[in-house]
């Protein structure tokens, strides 16, 4: 049996810059396995050991997803091995195209039990790709995962819902899209590190992942213009002080009452 | 033109059909959920609502594949909230459909036969315009409760559930969902805050000022100080309110991202280089163990 986890190598979109025409360039971001990725990967690895399965990482991306630096990044999390696509028409790739990659990676491994997924991507952070990805292998799929253990026949989980703690067993394959918390990962070691440059990695072509998917057209890119903000700093030397400057600045736009509380 | 909406066990969809009506109608309404939902989303907007039925002991996420079946079988846009089964049956859609996904709409219209969508990229950083010849699925915040007052009458569809996904237990949650969407003014407060112990400084500002405690996000999750739906931010709460004071909060842009809708905002962090400083309308820079208590007492 072999357990799956999808993920992404991509840049921080805090660290990107964004030109006046609203083109993004990322060139001065250092991509990394995508945050919450890194939890999926930990509870996968969990699973791996208590159920003697193998531990597969699988990742559709532009050139950098296969690079030694980044293949090495996520073995060095606790992968056994690891399947790539990256090419530079994978770079800019929406949801549906990149879950068409990874849904074909998983038909190509075979004898996977379940899938497993971050909370959300760094770069897009939309939490669409677990239900595009579960759809096109005609798998159920579930989100909010905090809990899972495998039993003899599937799996349970757990999940934290608005509607209060919900478990589910589920037979047979599953995606699973765990929350942000479900396990705190560890930094790799060194030892981490110099075993993830022995394991094997497989890489794909583009060609491998079905005919793409139609995406949109671009029409035009602008800058976002959010409510000009005024940036006015108060001098906190004496914190009465700028209380007192602050409450009466908020009263004077109406904002608060008077009294306090709202106007 | 044509658009579908999905709706996954909860009625706050309004935003869903205003959006669904500018792709263009007739709009049909794909409900999951019990029978009263499906009468309560024969709203003004919706042309047709067809129900696949009342869940049971199956979670709702166990309709996909039913959402998918119905939405090939005419292909038409397809658009839905963005809570968790909410995305689940958009998701089916779209692999149904093979359609794209595109997330956060600020404007959606019907051009040419084409489905045309303004929208943030990279968690919002920058906005693009996207022209989609066929199908596409769109995924956006839902908005308020409708609640019945169309014309449509409910059609019942012979759906069934993948049968491999069974609810075992569920805890409820008996905390009443709190409203940030709606405040007026919210007090956020993030990890700047060195322990749970010290929220009753944060509280007491709320108080003092009548409003809502909002947080960051690992506020909620990992360290659970305050409940998941006070967080902020493009996974969490969209806020608008008139005025939005930050405490300890370094203003990361998925954090931003839900607050940009604020009239003003007040920063509080002993960082004078944290990015939401260039974002603040009152930039406080220190120690929110002796700000917040001072503005407190100020107010009062
Ligand atoms: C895909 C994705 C989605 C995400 N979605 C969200 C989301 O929806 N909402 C969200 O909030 N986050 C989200 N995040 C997390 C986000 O990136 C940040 O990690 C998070 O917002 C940081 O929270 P924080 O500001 O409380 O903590 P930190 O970034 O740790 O900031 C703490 C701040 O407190 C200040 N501080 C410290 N001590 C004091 C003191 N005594 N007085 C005053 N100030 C002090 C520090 O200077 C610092 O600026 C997401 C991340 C990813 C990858």
């Amino acid at each position: 049996m072999k357990i799956v986890v999808a993920y992404a190598w991509a840049p921080d979109p805090q660290e990107a810059s964004v030109g006046a025409d609203g083109q993004v360039d990322f060139s001065r971001a250092k991509p990394v396995v995508s945050e919450y990725d890194a939890v999926a990967i930990e509870v996968g690895r969990q699973l791996a050991t208590a159920t003697s399965s193998a531990l597969v990482g699988i990742s559709v991306g532009g050139p950098a997803t296969g690079t030694p630096v980044a293949t090495k990044a996520a073995l060095s999390r606790g992968l056994d091995e690891v399947m790539v696509a990256s090419d530079a028409a994978l770079a800019d790739a929406g949801t549906t195209r990149t879950a068409q990659g990874l849904a074909a990676m998983v038909q190509r491994l075979g004898d996977v039990s379940v899938v497993l997924t971050g909370d959300s991507s760094v770069d897009s952070g939309s939490r669409m790709m677990p239900p595009v990805l579960a759809g096109l292998l005609g798998w159920p799929v579930l989100s909010d995962v905090q809990k899972v253990s495998v039993t003899a026949d599937g799996v349970t989980v757990e999940r934290l819902l608005r509607e209060g703690v919900q478990q589910v067993s589920v037979t047979g394959p599953v995606v699973l899209a765990l929350a942000s918390d479900a396990t705190q990962p560890k930094a790799p070691g060194m030892k981490d590190v110099l075993a993830a440059g022995k394991k094997p990695v497989t890489k794909l072509e583009v060609a491998d992942l079905g005919p793409a998917v139609a995406e949109g057209t671009v029409v035009s890119t602008a800058k976002l213009t959010g409510p000009a903000r005024k940036g006015i700093v108060i001098n906190t030397a004496d914190p009465a002080a700028a209380a007192a400057e602050l409450v009466g600045a908020l009263r004077a736009a109406g904002v608060i009452g008077s009294t306090g509380g709202q106007a | 033109m044509s658009a579908y909406v999905v709706v996954a066990g909860d009625a706050g969809i309004t935003e869903v059909i205003n959006a669904a009506v500018k792709v263009g109608g007739p709009v049909t309404a794909i409900v999951v959920g019990s029978a009263d939902l499906a009468q309560q989303v024969a709203a003004p907007g919706v042309d047709r609502v067809v129900w696949l039925g009342d869940p049971g002991d199956k979670p709702i996420e166990a309709y996909a594949p039913a959402v998918g079946a119905l939405v090939v079988a005419a292909p038409a846009p397809v658009l839905s909230g963005r809570k968790p089964a909410e995305r689940v049956l958009l998701g089916g859609a779209a692999a149904a459909l093979q359609a794209p996904v595109v997330s956060s709409p600020m404007d959606v219209r019907s051009d040419n036969g084409q489905t045309v969508v303004e929208h943030g990229v990279f968690g919002g950083i920058a906005l693009r315009t996207t022209a989609y010849d066929g199908p596409v699925a769109i995924v956006l915040d839902g908005g308020a409760a409708v609640n019945g007052g169309g014309s449509a009458a409910v059609e019942q569809a012979a759906a069934s559930a993948t049968t491999s996904m069974t609810v075992t237990s569920l805890q409820p949650n008996t905390a009443t969902a709190a409203d940030l969407g709606s405040a007026s003014l919210v007090v956020g407060v993030g990890r700047g805050l060195k322990a749970q112990a010290d929220l009753p400084i944060v509280e007491a500002l709320a108080t003092a000022m009548g409003a809502e405690l909002g947080c960051s996000r690992p506020v909620a999750e990992g360290l659970e100080w305050l409940p998941r739906d006070r967080y902020v931010g493009i996974s969490g709460q969209q806020i608008a309110p008139e005025v939005y004071v930050m405490v300890g909060i370094s203003g990361a842009l998925q954090h931003m991202g839900g607050c940009r809708g604020a009239q003003l905002i007040v920063s509080i962090n002993t960082d004078k280089d944290a990015p939401v400083v260039s974002q603040s309308d009152y930039v406080l820079t220190g120690d929110l163990y002796s700000l917040v208590p001072a503005i407190t007492a100020a107010l009062s």
